[in-house]
């Protein structure tokens, strides 16, 4: 029977070396805490949360950052499952946050919207990358100019060079340089809100687009149905993918951009974009993004007479947020969603998760939205956006 | 929702125990039997589950679900077909690709290389069980994607027949591609157990083969015969993952969601990768997760279908 | 004759050719992560590295502790329990073949490795909210702790049932491939069906289950999907080792797969040196059990 002894002596090296790496646990809690203030108050626990994969990379930094203020006293386990799912296990009370790139949907909300409350913790905004050797920004110097209107036919397969008319006469300096292949028009392929924040903006600035298309996670790409289209998973592959197969094009977020834009400079480089309401061409600049915000909330203000507050639809101002007056168009806010009453909903020791979940977010808004918080490639809200989470925070209840 | 799927999970668990119970104090054969008819019954619970959710949108769809071609979450208007057609494509195409790597693997690893060497390649292959398959993935568009550009326009250039299923490409990027990955991940699987059937062949059948007067290649094709059960064993395992495989396809398939593919070199998706990008946003969605729980229903069902007609065949031997 | 010598050259020429082919691809990729890995793992520093948090986009270094074990503890429970069940059930299906049952079963297990793995952690996360609120009052009373949804217990279970239909085709296989004469040899000498399955045959069949366990078991080590749903992840360290199995817990795998996918230098570079870490610890697995097989046997 000798091969019983060595299954057990593979279970006990197993079982030794786990014992090992548990002995490390000890250190974890010491190691991690290094300078930073610490906070008043003897808070100490551990949330859980998860939802958005665009937020993952900040939400993991601002975690990592608590986690010294606190002296290592709070872990805030934060994964990303993605947004839908996200808010879905809050829902379901398997979490104690979620994080989402796109607010509560109307029914959903209808639902729930006394119960929860939900607020933007960063500004996303997405940047139009093209692959286009001859008119590279390196080449050239000048960057493709496109409007939202030649976005959506180039994705609705109907505009298929570059050298179409259409993309010309935005780029008269260009005009020469824009070479006659066809355009691989890349998107997403996972549901993301990436895409839903594009698509809302080709709905809202051409109104074929939200005819025939629409906006959400995931649309039927008409160029997919002519073989123009190609998916790529998350923001990576649709990054990898524009830097590698010439002539196409493709949209990512900010920081998938801009941590690179040196590597798309020497292949095409990234568009300038129309803002349709002023008529101006906005090169992505974080100022530039931060004025699309500002203006936005601004016209929804007056509007509505007010800021949005965490307990209403934020529909309307995903909405505002491609149609700003001025700036950047092409902006969406990653939401967080907590409960109102920890207690009500059936948590265990909802008191000491309603202190975490205050303090962990009252120091996001805070703390967290300072340069050296914020991660490269993120923009941090404006503070009177801030400002909304933070009211809402007082009313959470244990 | 589940209510089908709890009990049948309690009687899994019960018939494990219970045949354990009866392995060592009554009758061997019908603790095993039990323990067989726990596994029917965790794969009955699987797919008692899948049912249960994907009972919406197979009421919403009716057969339509599965014979059109279509992902249009806005108009919550969804038809796996493509992604079916994805499937059976990379799967086989894969299978094809792999079968006789993984074949020639086994062979030649028992019979030409030195006993150490032998060892380290056999530890290589089957390390890459391990390897997540992100990493592949993302071999697969950096690495792969530059020769699968290059290997399907030479194939798309080639005379009729092959030369009909492929078209030239400037992505390199699709189900062509998808495949070839898949055949590089299932390669190790298959031939992993092909390899331990070959090494267990007795050496009397060995000498017996040779004192017949078989030359050294007609001697491996005995002996590939000898061991047929375990390369059935080992292509079933590689077309288990070849189905199953989700990440790494869908970093390199194209991602094309919505439209039946025209030819091996176009894009498309597949039913395991299209539950994996779709699934994280789906419950934003009324209709999404019922279908995707419908796709996986599918594979399972298509699978079980396969399988029984593979044993009813078997039998009539 | 000189045909014969010649398609005897040929053939072997082509499947020594084609047995290149196969094995390159796997071992470019080994060469690829071991060269991305290793670099990053030398300039963090080994102890920081296996030991330390991982690292976010504001550090300069960091590590895959937390992941590391909550991956030692799923796959040896994971393991364990796909050991127990797959190898008996391979056991039936591969010597009783013949019993229409046994097919039945076998084709259900040839199902069970084609689900996607995803697919497996969602059925393990509604078999969790199912169980739950049945046994949680039992552990609190008894034990004082309770499981919560996310938990490293549930990622051992998807994890399970990922193993046992590795172990039971191979196991199949290799009895079904046991000759009669051995077969009717064992069942005479022992004359117990128990001790000529497990004894007897069971070393004949040897090589290969211990190859279905290891396969099993590196398969399940780097298995990522199943995860998402059940273990979850977590960045952290736990205070007390149970909160292992009941809460939470992070995995090497998760870590690669979201840390290989972001657009930070630091990450990728942990991500391809957890890479390392990941088959460095399989292959260690793999040498320890085949050398003392060889000694065992």
């Amino acid at each position: 029977m000798k091969p019983h002894r060595l299954l057990v002596a593979m279970a006990a090296a197993v079982l030794m070396v786990a014992a090992a790496a548990l002995l490390f646990t000890g250190r974890g809690g010491v190691q991690g805490a290094g300078p930073g203030t610490p906070l008043v108050g003897e808070l100490r626990g551990a949330l859980v949360g998860g939802g958005s994969t665009f937020l993952n990379p900040q939400m993991q930094a601002w975690s990592r950052e608590f986690y010294r203020a606190t002296g290592g006293r709070v872990t805030v386990n934060y994964q990303s499952i993605g947004s839908g799912a996200g808010t879905a296990q809050l829902i379901a009370r398997k979490l104690d946050f979620g994080a989402s790139d796109v607010p509560l949907g109307r029914d959903r909300f209808e639902e729930l919207g006394g119960r929860l409350y939900q607020f933007p913790v960063i500004v996303g905004s997405i940047v139009i990358i093209y692959n286009v050797p001859e008119a590279s920004y390196a080449s050239t110097g000048k960057r493709i100019r496109l409007s939202p209107e030649v976005v959506a036919l180039i994705y609705m397969g109907e505009v298929r060079q570059w050298c179409d008319e259409r993309i010309r006469r935005l780029n008269p300096e260009l005009a020469d340089r824009l070479p006659c292949r066809d355009i691989v028009a890349v998107h997403r392929s996972d549901g993301s809100g990436t895409t839903g924040a594009f698509t809302l903006w080709l709905s809202r600035n051409y109104a074929p687009w939200a005819s025939e298309v629409g906006h959400g996670y995931t649309v039927e790409w008409p160029a997919d149905k002519v073989a123009r289209g190609l998916g790529a998973k998350g923001n990576e592959g649709v990054s990898q993918v524009v830097l590698r197969v010439p002539y196409s094009i493709g949209y990512v977020e900010y920081a998938y951009w801009s941590l690179n834009a040196d590597r798309y400079d020497e292949v095409g480089g990234v568009a300038e974009v129309l803002n349709v309401n002023d008529g101006e061409y906005y090169f992505p600049s974080p100022d530039a993004v931060a004025l699309g915000v500002s203006e936005a909330l601004r016209s929804y203000a007056e509007e509505h007479g007010a800021y949005p507050s965490a307990s209403e639809d934020w529909g309307p101002v995903t909405e505002a947020l491609v149609t700003p007056p001025r700036g950047y168009p092409i902006t969406a806010f990653t939401y967080v969603l907590v409960w109102r009453d920890y207690s009500a909903e059936g948590y265990a020791d909802p008191a000491t998760r309603a202190s975490l979940i205050r303090e962990f977010f009252r120091w996001v808004l805070t703390e967290g939205q300072k340069p050296e918080n914020v991660v490269e490639g993120y923009i941090p809200l404006p503070p009177e956006v801030a400002g909304i989470g933070l009211k809402a925070l007082e009313g959470v209840r244990g | 929702m589940p209510e089908i799927s709890g009990p049948l999970l309690v009687f899994g668990v019960a018939a494990y125990v219970l045949s354990l119970l009866v392995l060592v104090r009554l009758r061997l054969r019908w603790g095993l039997r039990l323990l067989g008819l726990g596994m029917a019954a965790l794969v009955g619970a699987m797919m008692g589950l899948f049912l249960a959710e994907a009972l919406p949108a197979l009421y919403r769809y009716g057969p339509s679900l599965f014979l059109r071609a279509e992902w249009d979450p806005p108009r919550e208007a969804y038809g796996l077909l493509n992604a079916l057609v994805g499937t059976a494509l990379t799967a086989s195409l894969a299978l094809l690709m792999a079968m006789p790597l993984a074949v020639s693997f086994a062979a030649a690893v028992n019979e030409y290389a030195h006993r150490r060497f032998k060892a380290v390649l056999s530890n290589l292959m089957d390390l890459s069980a391990a390897m997540p398959t992100v990493v592949f993935g993302l071999w697969g568009l950096f690495t792969l994607q530059q020769f699968a550009r290059w290997a399907n326009n030479l194939l798309a250039s080639l005379p009729p027949p092959v030369g009909w299923l492929f078209t030239p490409t400037d992505t390199g990027l699709g189900i062509f591609t998808a495949s070839v990955l898949l055949a590089i991940m299932v390669t190790p699987y298959a031939a992993a157990v092909i390899r331990e059937g070959y090494a267990l062949i007795p050496r009397e059948i060995v000498e017996a083969i040779y004192a017949m007067g078989a030359t050294r290649f007609e001697a491996i094709l005995i002996k590939l015969r000898y061991v047929r059960s375990y390369i059935v064993g080992g292509m079933f395992l590689a077309l288990g993952r070849a189905l199953g495989e989700t990440v790494a396809v869908a970093m390199v398939v194209g991602g094309n969601l919505s439209r039946l593919p025209t030819s091996l070199s176009d894009t498309g998706i597949t039913v395991s990768s299209l539950i994996a990008l779709q699934f994280p946003n789906a419950h934003a969605y009324q209709y999404m997760v019922p279908t995707l729980y419908a796709g996986a229903l599918l594979l399972a069902s298509v699978s079980v279908v396969l399988n029984l007609i593979a044993v009813r065949y078997l039998f009539r031997r | 004759m000189n045909r014969r010598a010649l398609i005897n050259r040929a053939g072997q020429a082509l499947i020594v050719a084609l047995a290149v082919l196969g094995a390159l691809p796997v071992v470019l990729v080994i060469v690829d992560i071991y060269a991305r890995g290793v670099p990053a793992i030398v300039r963090i520093g080994v102890v920081e590295f296996l030991t330390g948090l991982p690292p976010t986009p504001l550090d300069e270094a960091g590590g895959i502790g937390p992941a590391l074990v909550g991956t030692l503890v799923m796959a040896a429970m994971g393991a364990a329990m796909g050991i127990a069940v797959g190898f008996p059930l391979g056991v039936y299906l591969g010597a009783y073949r013949h019993e229409r049952l046994a097919a039945v079963s076998q084709s259900f297990t040839n199902v069970l490795v084609e689900y996607p793995t995803i697919a497996v952690g969602l059925f393990v996360y509604a078999a969790m909210s199912l169980a739950l609120p049945a046994v949680n009052p039992v552990l609190r009373a008894t034990l004082g702790i309770e499981v919560s949804q996310f938990s490293g217990l549930a990622g051992a279970l998807a994890l399970a049932i990922v193993m046992v239909p590795y172990v039971a085709i191979f196991t199949a296989s290799a009895y079904a491939s046991v000759g009669r004469e051995l077969r009717e040899a064992a069942h005479a000498i022992t004359g117990d069906e128990a001790k000529a399955l497990f004894v007897v045959l069971r070393k004949a069949a040897w090589r290969a289950i211990l190859a279905s366990f290891l396969i099993g078991t590196a398969k399940i080590m780097g298995e990522t999907a199943p995860l998402l749903f059940t273990a979850l992840g977590n960045d952290y360290y736990y205070a007390s080792p149970h909160e292992y199995v009941t809460g939470p817990v992070g995995a090497v795998p998760l870590l690669i797969y979201y840390m290989a996918q972001t657009n930070y230098e630091v990450q990728n570079e942990v991500a391809y040196g957890a890479a390392a870490v990941l088959i460095t610890l399989v292959l260690a697995v793999f040498v320890l059990a085949r050398l003392t097989s060889r000694e065992g046997l």
